[in-house]
């Protein structure tokens, strides 16, 4: 399990990010994590990642502190996918989504794993294109294969980790809900899946568990229908939301303008 | 007046014994690294022997149309080779020194002459000059008739001498001007010529504050002509209220030389020593 | 070629079938321009005058001048370009930004300060030491120099893991500035032989090349070349940006101080038996990036073959410009790569806007 307990971020401006948050990323499921921009979602998932130490609390991979592991033993457990992802060389597709394969995978199952990954992303059919110049939506989902492959790579998928920050912010609704089924696919084989999500019927209708945060704090935490009541959804987001269900465990949401 | 006794009997002994064992060897393509050396090849009679000189030598006109192997301190090893020399001439700043080590390593004879901005230094590079040049008893003339000019010049300036305060400008940038103070070739000749000079306090080129140029109350402002003959650096001074201030300035005291003939030490320092002399004891 | 691609690590595209190519091309050239190197100078020689300076049978004044003159001062040139164009292609790999040269932002100027400090100070530096060791003093003054300013370069261009061109640049002149005002005092204190000293230096040049010198700096860059080639695959992460490299694996703070001791090394080596030679670590690598494509395992080396042709190329201009006289080999570099780098400017700055 990836968690962390009582997590404290403060930045060094002194501003705090995030105020006693507890998340628990369970392998062969989803998590998303939802709430207004500023919410502390990022900051969250960077502490996940391993990028940044909590100032108070604790951050674990299966009960062992993150900061107990090396870049290398991290890139091994959980794969990330910036919100921006950068690429400042230009690489081809194919070689861009090969680049965060460890160096000891050999070359036959490396080509192999590219394809696939590629192939689930969609993009196979541009692999020597260069990187660079494609379009935004497109760059995106190049460097969600490029950590499919990453995660591929490290052997046997189940606990590992895999960490999405706004995926589908840059991508039209077809490739939204492809995303969110590559997702789904990786939990059904039991990696665990954190992801920050914006939009809360992809969120609803895909993850297993929701977090809904606000102002650093974490609102609730459970499953879709439980936390994105309309109540608490009008409160947090500071706007009328209508929440309707089918009765069967399935909501719709929607703003009223 | 100047100790030239100095340069004593003794020493011409040496000189003319070392000599000796040159006279066979006559070199007849000689590179001339130093614009003094380069004055006493021609002077000596050997001017047709020079093959290449350095950007110092631009006395006489003649030296314009010999090869250029570039500054003194900065030559070539492989240029200088090209050129196919049996002696390199240099003068005492020859160098990278790894050129110099180059030179001597492919098998060419380098002779440095003795460091010289004093008269017996003069005479001293004169007789260098010849015995490498296989010309002694050339070079022993010389250096008499030097010696006696040289007398001449020193008494005459000493006698006509006023005790004036000089400063010798070397350039002027947009920060400072950069003034001879102790222990350079500008010093030496200035209190040859029978002035003071006005820099004291520091050794070498260095720059002056307004302020110290101001104390020092220099009554002759020297500088070097350009190399155009041109007299630009001359009118930015009087801008510089440094200097507008200085008595030198107020009575007009501004006296332009050639750079190679006042500072050279070479066969035309007693030229120089009358020609500062005149100028400065107005 | 598996081997190979084992070695090189990472993902491996089948190559480009031209690459192998192109690096026979290179080499080929290198090769030319080295002999043309050792055969063409201000002093015309016979072929078995060469080839018997080459053959370290000299016994006539033409072989000694191939062997004494030629021979280090070509062999400096290789040590040299590849340090240069090794550096300038990690630091741009790492810095992200195309535009630094160890020149432009101030560890040449560096590794100045620290070489000139140790030819104004030679006395009472050397005193304390064995004549042995001098031969070292002056890299490892030169070193130190490059080490302070490769440092400050990396903590100011650190903020949000890529560096700005502006920051970049305003660094490199900040630095330059503060190095040259320590030159200007260096040059006040200093007295006229040291004065000599440091005026040749400075111009920068390959001229003072002997095997002694050629030695201690082959030994310094040799160290530094080993392992920079070995950063491909690092170099190439970093082309993610910090986070996702470190997220894919890679020590990000151990590579940066790694590329920043290499680099320190290698310009100090190459500075303090050559003085500043500038864009060499410019021009070499955008070159070979031209022609061999983005992958770091294949620039690195592909940049220190330009580099050193660049650097051979501009040491005969030099040479055979106008003979005896020899001007500066800094001109010749600075005169190719001044334009280069002004035309790099404009295009960066049009693509990217001037915050890029």
């Amino acid at each position: 399990m990836l968690e962390v307990r009582d997590l404290t971020v403060r930045f060094p401006s002194g501003f705090v990010a995030v105020h006693g948050a507890n998340v628990k990323v369970r392998p062969g499921e989803i998590l998303a994590l939802c709430g207004p921009n500023g919410a502390g979602k990022s900051t969250v998932l960077s502490v996940l990642a391993g990028d940044r130490a909590p100032s108070l609390g604790v951050a674990e991979l299966d009960g062992r502190p993150l900061g107990a592991f090396d870049a290398r033993g991290l890139a091994r457990r959980r794969v990330v996918l910036e919100q921006s992802p950068s690429l400042s060389a230009p690489y081809t597709v194919e070689r861009l989504a090969g680049l965060s394969i460890g160096v000891e995978v050999p070359p036959g199952l490396m080509h192999d794993i590219v394809h696939r990954s590629l192939e689930d992303v969609g993009l196979a059919n541009i692999k020597d294109k260069r990187a660079d110049l494609l379009s935004g939506g497109e760059r995106h989902r190049a460097h969600l294969a490029r950590i499919l492959a990453q995660l591929a790579a490290a052997g046997e998928v189940e606990g590992k980790y895999l960490l999405l920050d706004e995926p589908t912010a840059s991508l039209d609704i077809e490739h939204q809900i492809s995303v969110l089924k590559i997702a789904r696919r990786a939990a059904d084989n039991g990696v665990g899946v954190l992801i920050v999500l914006h939009d809360l019927n992809l969120a609803a209708a895909f993850a297993h568990q929701v977090g809904l945060m606000n102002r650093g704090r974490m609102v609730s935490t459970g499953r879709p229908p439980d936390v994105f009541s309309k109540e608490c959804l009008s409160e947090v987001y500071r706007t009328p939301i209508e929440v309707e269900s089918d009765g069967r465990g399935r909501i719709r949401i929607a703003p009223l303008y | 007046m100047y100790p030239l006794r100095r340069l004593s009997v003794f020493m011409v002994c040496l000189v003319v014994g070392a000599a000796a064992a040159h006279a066979d060897t006559r070199p007849l393509r000689v590179v001339s690294a130093g614009g003094d050396l380069t004055e006493i090849v021609y002077a000596l009679g050997a001017g047709d022997r020079l093959v290449g000189v350095d950007s110092t030598s631009r006395h006489p006109g003649e030296t314009q149309k010999k090869a250029q192997i570039g500054y003194v301190r900065r030559v070539s090893a492989e240029g200088v080779l090209s050129l196919k020399p049996d002696l390199v001439l240099g003068a005492n700043d020859l160098g990278p020194p790894p050129a110099v080590e180059q030179l001597r390593a492919t098998g060419v004879r380098v002779a440095i002459a003795p460091e010289g901005d004093s008269p017996d230094g003069v005479l001293d590079k004169i007789l260098f000059v010849g015995r490498h040049l296989g010309l002694d008893d050339e070079a022993r003339r010389l250096a008499g008739e030097i010696r006696e000019e040289m007398t001449r010049a020193i008494e005459t300036a000493a006698k006509s001498s006023r005790g004036r305060k000089v400063i010798f400008v070397l350039s002027v940038g947009d920060s400072g001007v950069l003034v001879g103070g102790e222990n350079t070739a500008a010093d030496a000749i200035i209190r040859l010529a029978g002035g003071e000079n006005a820099a004291r306090g520091f050794e070498g080129y260095k720059p002056m504050s307004r302020e110290s140029i101001l104390q020092a109350q220099p009554e002759v402002v020297l500088m070097m002509k350009n190399r155009q003959g041109g007299h630009r650096s001359t009118d930015r001074i009087l801008d510089r209220p440094e200097f507008s201030m200085t008595p030198a300035v107020a009575s007009g005291s501004l006296v332009t030389m050639d750079g190679l003939l006042l500072l050279g030490f070479g066969p035309r320092t007693p030229k120089a020593v009358a020609e500062l002399s005149s100028a400065i004891n107005r | 070629m598996p081997l190979v691609r084992a070695m090189t690590g990472g993902f491996t595209p089948p190559w480009p079938s031209k690459t192998p190519g192109i690096f026979v091309l290179l080499l080929g050239v290198l090769i030319v321009v080295a002999l043309a190197e050792l055969a063409i100078g201000p002093v015309n020689l016979s072929l078995q005058e060469i080839i018997a300076g080459i053959s370290l049978s000299a016994d006539s004044q033409g072989s000694i001048i191939v062997s004494y003159i030629r021979a280090p001062r070509l062999a400096l040139g290789l040590v040299v370009g590849t340090a240069l164009a090794l550096s300038g292609c990690a630091l741009q790999g790492v810095l992200r930004n195309p535009l630094a040269d160890p020149g432009l932002i101030g560890v040449s100027t560096g590794a100045s300060v620290g070489a000139l400090s140790a030819i104004v100070f030679k006395d009472v530096m050397l005193g304390m030491l064995p004549p042995e060791s001098h031969v070292y003093v002056l890299p490892i003054a030169a070193f130190a120099g490059a080490g302070v300013v490769t440092g400050f370069v990396f903590s100011v261009s650190r903020r949000g893991g890529a560096t700005s061109i502006a920051t970049l640049i305003l660094a490199g002149v900040a630095v330059n500035a503060i190095a040259l005002a320590m030159i200007g005092s260096l040059i006040y204190i200093s007295d006229d032989q040291q004065l000599r000293d440091m005026t040749f230096w400075m111009m920068g040049s390959l001229g003072a090349a002997n095997w002694t010198l050629v030695t201690v700096s082959f030994a310094i860059v040799a160290v530094a070349a080993f392992f920079l080639f070995r950063m491909g695959r690092e170099l190439d992460l970093f082309q993610l940006g910090e986070r996702a490299a470190y997220h894919s694996g890679l020590d990000t703070e151990r590579t940066k101080r790694k590329v920043a001791v290499l680099c320190a090394l290698a310009v100090g080596g190459v500075t303090a038996a050559a003085g500043p030679i500038g864009f060499i670590g410019l021009m070499a690598p955008h070159m070979a990036r031209l022609i061999v494509g983005p992958r770091h395992a294949l620039v690195l080396p592909a940049a220190a073959l330009m580099g050193t042709i660049l650097l051979l190329m501009a040491d005969l201009g030099v040479r055979n410009a106008v003979p005896p006289a020899e001007p500066p080999i800094g001109l010749a570099t600075s005169m190719i790569g001044g334009p280069f780098f002004l035309w790099l400017l404009l295009t960066r700055m049009k693509r990217d806007g001037l915050n890029a």
